[in-house]
């Protein structure tokens, strides 16, 4: 029973990371419609630069978190503007290479600055504190993880639903072509989505490699792989989709590692997309699209 | 151009290119890296040729290809480990039982290869080809890590040997009185050739349709499901075989051998070689693998002019400055080096006459060709 | 049921979630005629289209072809409580031949909005509906052991293109042409694949007097040298009058009005439909 607890928090809290890069994904290929395969490399870019703010220049913690949020963000808007903005009018298979040339060299480039072996996490002392409930003992991070998750997606649904411009984000995933002769500034809100996601690819990042030992240039590519198949699982488009996508996600992977498959944990995420993209192709919540003739 | 010229620069060329092969092979002392990247030039070749048949040709995005290698360069390990040898290779976990004495000639381990890559392109093909465009693409590299990751579990330990891989893998060998060098040019040429005729042939034009226009093409009556399921399997056929000519040149596989990052390369050459174009991907295999693997080594290593240290110089900067070029080469120059055409000797000729004709007009020219080839 | 039908669509209704995009469409189409199916804009003449060629599944009702059931469905699931169009219970089976089995069959089509293989040639165009029909496959055929039947099917194909005037522009890419060329090109492509009924979705579209007189008498020609039966959606009133035997008249998807050219336009309900809409 105590194990079972155990599973189900380690279950939920690892769900609620992918949640949250998920929601980068679902939000990007609302409006781009676009697989950004660079968003795990993204998140794999902010574990480096914390290692970064926090080990080479000694930064204190809390304000190193402020700082690499900020530089993800800004890293994801120029890899916006350079790679994806360039092709808006150019076939969807160019702009899928270029996501693809964007991963291929943020991997590589990690590989070149950092080297290919695998670096120390730094820790944030008070996050990896041990709290104890009843039986059931675990690290502070672990706890916290789901709450974070809960405020970020909290907020960000009331931004979508009664904001002006989270009604534009609406619009603009709807009909971009439409939106752009309503008067959207459609270049705007397609960085505050690139915003939007890697801010939330940050804090993933940070919850994420806490409690694990070390980063290396491929750590996101995985996660992100994973996470994309969260956000597919939920409907791609849906933010509470791509939430409800990544706890499934989370905790189906924790309860295979449970019961001693952890080798086939990640297969079963993929067969699990295949499953759900037969059943039912535009995921749990996602919208049907039919093409006229 | 008449149709007896262009028989005889066909010949002339093939010949050039044989003798130019035989002459690296002859040659001795520093062209060893030169035999070893026209080698793998040749086996990635075909990997981006069988990529193109689908990408390029059918309009089916998939980035399964390293998976379908990973399946063939595995099966063909399996069955063709010399029997003396297997106990060395399965130290740790020992040979399953009906392989225990089973060592197949390469050829047959080859066809083998090929035919298992296909028969799960086939299995998985009715599951994700019915998927669109990037669902499919995401389905089919989901494949792909679930070959890495079986290859390497425990279940099948006794076949695959985990993640310790496979070694002792039979090379190229004489072919009689060909030397061992040239046997993975013969195979490689004889499937290229293959997928050269399917291409020009009405399958290959039906597949084509689909690329264009999924709707219209059905309305004209091409059965969508059978034929993309034809180039699937036909693509996954010619990547298996791919992947086990990759095990014979490397003599030993591991899952690690198949990362997402070598269908990341291949479909680098593609796309520089043109989607849509088997000869842009067969020069641009040669030139990528030629660079990366040769030309490009310098970056990687640090280097002093005199006393000066040449800025960025060191492992892994190689890789940087290839990512780049794919990069520009995906934002500036969308439609490669071929484009959608296929080389010609028409097209040849057709270019020196315009450059003879009208040296200015070629620039503008060129920046037409550069806009919406790819649509 | 008489043998000369070629095409019936028997009490078809297509409806999308709410809208119901055709009500109970019943039409028929006799062997060697030219019918025209009118209507506003909007009216479902081209879902109608998407129906008989099973591009979209109908929601109630059946299509037939030389006798043949190729499609018929009823309300199920979700559309049992939705669905808004008549429904007594007459068509019982679940049947839905995929577009190309149905063009293989003998029904082809051009498109609207014209769907060309736009990067390829406009030979490779036309010879590509040309495999449909193909015999060989693809082993015979990549090895070349079908030399005979390949190039009978360029033969074929050469034939057609200069049939129909574009004989000159064949290596030319197709979306290089003319527009009008392009209308001309599509027909061409419907036309190889040696189909019984041809079904034309407004293929005067774009085109002045002139040109729409050509093309009426081009139409009246074709369905002579190819022995066809001929369904068009046309809103150019000139070309519908001039060359059809019988006009179907949709409006809101459903059909008000049958009969000659005649008889259309001194139909009131036509008249009411169209009042301020057509010239």
């Amino acid at each position: 029973m105590t194990n079972f607890l155990q599973y189900c928090l380690a279950g939920l809290s690892i769900g609620s990371i992918y949640a949250l890069i998920a929601i980068g994904y679902t939000m990007v290929y609302g409006i781009l419609r676009l697989i950004n395969f660079a968003h795990g490399d993204i998140f794999m870019m902010a574990a480096y630069f914390m290692i970064f703010a926090m080990v080479d220049y000694a930064i204190p913690w809390y304000v190193s978190i402020v700082l690499v949020i900020l530089v993800t963000i800004v890293l994801g808007v120029i890899i916006e503007k350079l790679a994806y903005k360039p092709l808006r009018t150019a076939p969807r298979m160019s702009i899928m290479i270029s996501a693809i040339g964007v991963s291929y060299l943020l991997q590589n480039l990690a590989t070149y600055l950092f080297s290919a072996l695998p670096k120390q996490y730094p820790s944030i002392p008070m996050l990896n504190k041990t709290l104890h409930f009843g039986e059931v003992s675990t690290s502070l991070v672990t706890v916290l993880t789901p709450i974070v998750c809960i405020i970020c997606v909290v907020a960000l649904l009331a931004l979508v639903k009664y904001t002006k411009v989270g009604m534009a984000m609406r619009a603009v995933s709807k009909d971009f072509d439409t939106a752009q002769l309503m008067g959207i500034q459609i270049n705007n809100i397609i960085s505050l989505t690139f915003v939007i996601g890697c801010g939330l690819a940050a804090v993933g990042s940070m919850l994420y490699f806490t409690p694990r030992p070390s980063v290396f240039p491929l750590a996101g590519s995985l996660p992100g792989l994973k996470c994309f198949i969260a956000a597919v699982f939920g409907g791609i488009g849906s933010i509470p989709g791509a939430v409800v996508g990544g706890l499934v996600v989370g905790v189906c992977e924790t309860f295979m590692k449970a019961v001693g498959l952890s080798e086939f944990s990640d297969v079963f995420t993929f067969v699990l997309l295949v499953i759900v993209l037969m059943f039912k192709p535009t995921g749990l919540f996602g919208e049907k699209i039919s093409e006229k003739v | 151009m008449e149709k007896k010229t262009k028989r005889i620069c066909s010949v002339c060329a093939a010949a050039a290119l044989l003798v130019l092969l035989i002459l690296s092979y002859t040659a001795t002392g520093t062209t060893s890296m030169l035999r070893s990247v026209l080698q793998l030039g040749a086996i990635y070749a075909l990997a981006a040729c069988s990529m193109n048949l689908l990408n390029g040709f059918t309009g089916l995005f998939s980035l399964g290809q390293a998976g379908f290698m990973a399946v063939g360069a595995y099966t063909f390990a399996v069955l063709t480990i010399p029997v003396n040898k297997k106990a060395n290779v399965y130290y740790l976990y020992g040979v399953a039982d009906g392989l225990k004495n089973l060592a197949l000639p390469s050829w047959l381990g080859l066809i083998i290869a090929g035919l298992m890559a296909a028969a799960f392109a086939a299995l998985i093909g009715a599951a994700v080809l019915r998927l669109k465009s990037d669902y499919f693409a995401i389905a089919t590299l989901g494949f792909a890590e679930i070959v890495r990751i079986c290859v390497a579990s425990s279940p099948l330990a006794r076949v695959t040997n985990g993640s310790l891989g496979l070694k002792n893998i039979p090379g190229f060998t004489d072919l009689g009185f060909i030397p061992a060098y040239f046997v993975p040019f013969i195979v490689v040429t004889v499937c290229l050739v293959v997928m050269f005729l399917l291409i020009d042939c009405s399958f290959g034009r039906a597949f084509k349709a689909i690329r264009e226009d999924e709707i219209a093409a059905e309305a004209m009556g091409i059965n969508l499901a059978k034929h993309k399921t034809l180039s699937f399997v036909i693509s996954s056929f010619f990547a298996g075989i791919a992947g086990a000519l990759l095990a014979m040149y490397l003599g030993a596989v591991q899952s690690t051998t198949f990362p997402l990052m070598l269908t990341y390369n291949i479909l680098l050459i593609v796309v520089i070689g043109g989607m849509g174009s088997m000869t842009g991907s067969i020069i641009a295999a040669f030139l990528v693998i030629a660079a990366k693997e040769w030309w490009l080594r310098v970056l990687d290593v640090e280097t002093y002019i005199g006393s000066f240290h040449v800025p960025f110089l060191r492992t892994g900067f190689r890789m940087v400055v290839f990512s780049i070029v794919l990069m520009v080469v995906v934002l500036f120059w969308r439609q490669g080096i071929m484009g959608q055409k296929e080389f010609s000797w028409d097209g040849i000729y057709n270019r020196i006459k315009s450059l003879k004709t009208r040296k200015k007009g070629a620039n503008i020219e060129k920046a037409n060709a550069g806009g919406g080839v790819n649509e | 049921m008489s043998n000369q039908n070629v095409l019936r669509v028997c009490d078809a209704t297509m409806q999308f979630g709410g809208v119901v995009a055709v009500d109970n469409l019943n039409l028929e189409v006799n062997k060697g005629e030219i019918i025209g199916l009118i209507g506003p804009n909007g009216a479902g003449k081209t879902t109608a289209f998407n129906v008989i060629t099973g591009v979209y599944t109908p929601t109630n009702g059946a299509v037939e072809f030389n006798g043949e059931r190729v499609v018929e469905n009823h309300p199920q699931g979700k559309m049992k409580e939705m669905y808004r169009g008549q429904n007594d219970g007459k068509y019982k089976d679940v049947k839905v031949l995929t577009p190309d089995k149905i063009t293989k069959l003998g029904v082809a089509r051009t498109f609207q909005n014209i769907r060309l293989f736009k990067s390829l040639s406009v030979f490779d165009n036309v010879l590509i509906a040309k495999h449909t029909n193909m015999k060989a496959g693809i082993f015979a055929d990549t090895f070349r052991l079908n030399r005979a039947e390949e190039n009978r099917m360029k033969e074929e194909t050469m034939e057609l293109l200069r049939i129909l005037d574009l004989a000159e522009h064949k290596d030319d890419v197709a979306t290089s042409l003319p527009y009008g060329k392009q209308r001309h090109l599509e027909i061409a492509r419907a036309l190889a694949t040696n189909p019984k009924l041809l079904l034309l979705d407004e293929p005067a579209a774009g085109m002045n007097p002139q040109e729409s007189d050509d093309l009426m008498k081009f139409v009246a020609r074709i369905r002579d040298d190819f022995d066809l039966s001929i369904l068009m959606i046309e809103h150019h009133m000139q070309v519908v009058m001039g060359v059809c035997e019988r006009i179907y008249v949709l409006d809101y998807g459903a059909l008000i009005a049958e009969g000659t050219p005649f008889e259309i336009q001194s139909n009131p309900k036509v008249i009411e439909a169209y009042l301020g809409v057509d010239d």
